[in-house]
């Protein structure tokens, strides 16, 4: 079997993709000696990824659906920068298997799985139907073409409360809606319908039993060229808010080797079944030792950094590899997960004024740095934030011999970092990483609801506050004018940028 | 004594990180709030009074015009950044005390506008 394919030449890799996933990519490509062409929008110029690629060409303006979200826009742009291959990314495109088939039919390599294992697994109904045939087990639901309200009403009482509606064609926690009494079923079905409608273009939705004390776990996989499918061991995200991840872990401490022996054999089954080619992630749910398949995530995921940290691989070079015809897993490819890893996700949001987002220009942007601390971030200080594009303005991965110590490692390392420009949930992050359940590794699905929908109480008191501000202003303006023997030279270019000091 | 801080203005915003807690104000807001400590009978909304050392960068009216509540008055400049100050009120100036290009200090006063 090996070299058995024949390699692909790529010299220039496309990113249909922005933030901070663009510049992951471009590194990628950069130590694989390759150019890049940064498919962006007119919103998009001020950014780490438009700074650092190789070749830039303007897709589009700001909305999405004129850009980021435009086949055609992207596979031009692509054509016109003299690309051979394309990255999608996460999100966008990235699960859109029309776009894969387009990228071929221009004569782009894709990189990621074939337009076919995207339509067979991404479609979450059709990849229920795979996973019945293979045996897997799945949550009760319904998933039938017959997509009236009053039908998807009368499933959602033979299926019994709570009952989770979900896009057909989504992830992300768009077009996902909880039902709890029958008599918002009517309003969050139609709802559904319609994010789905926009987010993802297909207004077709499947029911689901809510499981409400589960975990969520998933396990890399990975098919190379020669169409061997492995895993890569699992991670934990139960600490969602809303469906929408906030903080992720590699492993899940909530495994047992059997368990993880059994669910790991599952995601490489389903793989196996579409002779998976590239990274991708098999979702699970896990309540009462018992673990159902939620849904296959047909591309690279946010939290892939926390896979890579413990287990040792750079998924994205495996990715441009396997594009290549070039990566394979050798027999004696055995990895063994070591230590722990966690990833938070910092987003542009007000946590005392309930998640609201936050936007404007970066100020001060600072990540403290130290062993085996990674920071993956889209934009510089000075960069604005802008309210088109998802909010999470950059990711925190640490790693650490033991869970324990990688929790430490991670409320030091936010408590130290410094965003200015917007607001961030840092502060939410590391209330979250002291919870109990959080350390105790209890935490379900349900732990932000549960514990944190009230959000953040600020404990602070204002008029001292406002005091400590004036202080620090009229010490600034001191420093500045000079009369301040002790005043720092600061290297900073901003005369208004205070460097930490002891006065 | 000033705990360990760190802080910038961005965007007329004075955002200061001390201990583990971020936060922001207005910088104008901090800004005139000292001044009015220090001087309270000086400061009023028809007085327009530098908030920062800087220069004067623009100046939008002249002594006699009239001016309505939001109307920007005086642009200046503290070193790289600007700072629109605004008319409280909607009156007449009374008096400019400075010109284009004029270096002015903390809690000058730079527009004297007509009580209402």
């Amino acid at each position: 079997m090996k070299n058995a394919v024949k390699n692909k030449e790529i010299k220039t890799v496309a990113i249909a993709n922005r933030g901070e996933v663009a510049v992951r990519i471009i590194k990628a490509c950069e130590e694989l000696g390759l150019a890049t062409v940064l498919l962006h929008s007119e919103a998009d110029v001020n950014s780490r990824a438009y700074r650092m690629a190789t070749h830039k060409i303007c897709i589009g303006p700001s909305p999405t659906s004129e850009s980021y979200l435009n086949i055609q826009a992207n596979i031009q742009g692509a054509l016109a920068a003299g690309a051979d291959a394309v990255h999608p990314g996460f999100g966008f495109l990235s699960e859109n298997a029309d776009f894969a088939q387009a990228c071929l039919d221009a004569g782009l390599i894709f990189i990621g799985p074939s337009a076919d294992s995207i339509r067979r697994l991404g479609d979450k109904i059709s990849c229920k139907a795979l996973a019945l045939k293979a045996g897997l087990p799945l949550v009760p639901g319904y998933q039938g073409d017959d997509q009236s309200v009053s039908r998807l009403i009368t499933e959602v009482e033979k299926i019994g409360l709570p009952v989770i509606v979900k896009a057909a064609a989504g992830g992300g926690g768009r077009g996902m809606k909880l039902i709890q009494d029958m008599k918002d079923a009517s309003d969050l079905i139609q709802s559904a319908k319609r994010e789905s409608l926009s987010a993802f273009g297909s207004e077709k939705v499947f029911l689901e039993k809510y499981l409400d004390h589960a975990k969520h776990i998933e396990f890399q996989i990975f098919g190379d060229c020669t169409g061997k499918v492995q895993h890569l061991f699992d991670r934990e995200c139960s600490v969602q808010r809303r469906h929408q991840k906030i903080i992720e872990e590699a492993t899940s401490p909530s495994l047992t080797d059997e368990l993880r022996k059994q669910m790991g054999a599952a995601a490489v089954s389903i793989g196996q079944l579409v002779n998976y080619q590239s990274a991708g992630t098999v979702e699970f749910l896990l309540q009462d030792g018992k673990f159902y398949l939620l849904e296959v995530n047909t591309r690279l995921q946010v939290e892939h950094p926390v896979t890579e940290e413990v287990v040792g691989v750079d998924l994205v070079k495996m990715q441009i590899l396997t594009a290549m015809n070039k990566f394979i897993f050798s027999d004696q490819d055995v990895r063994i997960p070591r230590g722990h890893s966690i990833e938070c996700r910092v987003y542009a949001e007000n946590p005392y004024q309930g998640g609201i987002p936050s936007t404007g220009r970066l100020g001060k942007v600072s990540w403290p740095e130290g062993p085996r601390r990674r920071y993956e971030f889209g934009f510089d200080s000075g960069d604005t934030i802008t309210s088109f594009y998802d909010p999470m303005i950059a990711k925190v991965i640490v790693w650490d011999e033991t869970r324990m110590r990688a929790i430490e490692k991670m409320i030091h390392v936010l408590k130290e970092a410094v965003v200015f420009g917007v607001h961030t949930n840092i502060p939410y992050l590391i209330e979250i990483l002291s919870h109990e359940e959080f350390v105790n590794a209890t935490m379900t699905t349900r732990f932000i609801e549960n514990n944190f929908s009230e959000g953040l109480k600020s404990r602070h008191n204002e008029d001292d506050r406002r005091k400590i501000s004036r202080e620090i202003y009229k010490d600034m303006l001191v420093q500045k004018s000079g009369m301040n023997p002790n005043a720092n030279a600061s290297t900073v270019s901003s005369p208004w940028l205070t460097p930490w000091r002891n006065v | 004594m000033i705990k360990k801080y760190s802080a910038e203005i961005v965007d007329q915003k004075l955002w200061i990180k001390q201990g583990d807690e971020t936060w922001c104000y207005d910088v104008l807001d901090i800004a005139s709030e000292g001044i009015r400590r220090k001087k309270t009978s000086s400061i009023s909304p028809d007085k327009i009074v530098s908030l920062m050392p800087g220069k004067i960068t623009k100046m939008f009216v002249k002594e006699g015009d009239s001016v309505v509540q939001g109307q920007a008055l005086v642009v200046m400049e503290a070193m790289k950044m600007e700072y629109t100050l605004k008319s409280d009120l909607s009156t007449t100036v009374e008096k400019v005390n400075v010109e284009l290009g004029q270096q002015v200090t903390l809690g000058q006063l730079l527009v004297q506008l007509k009580k209402v």
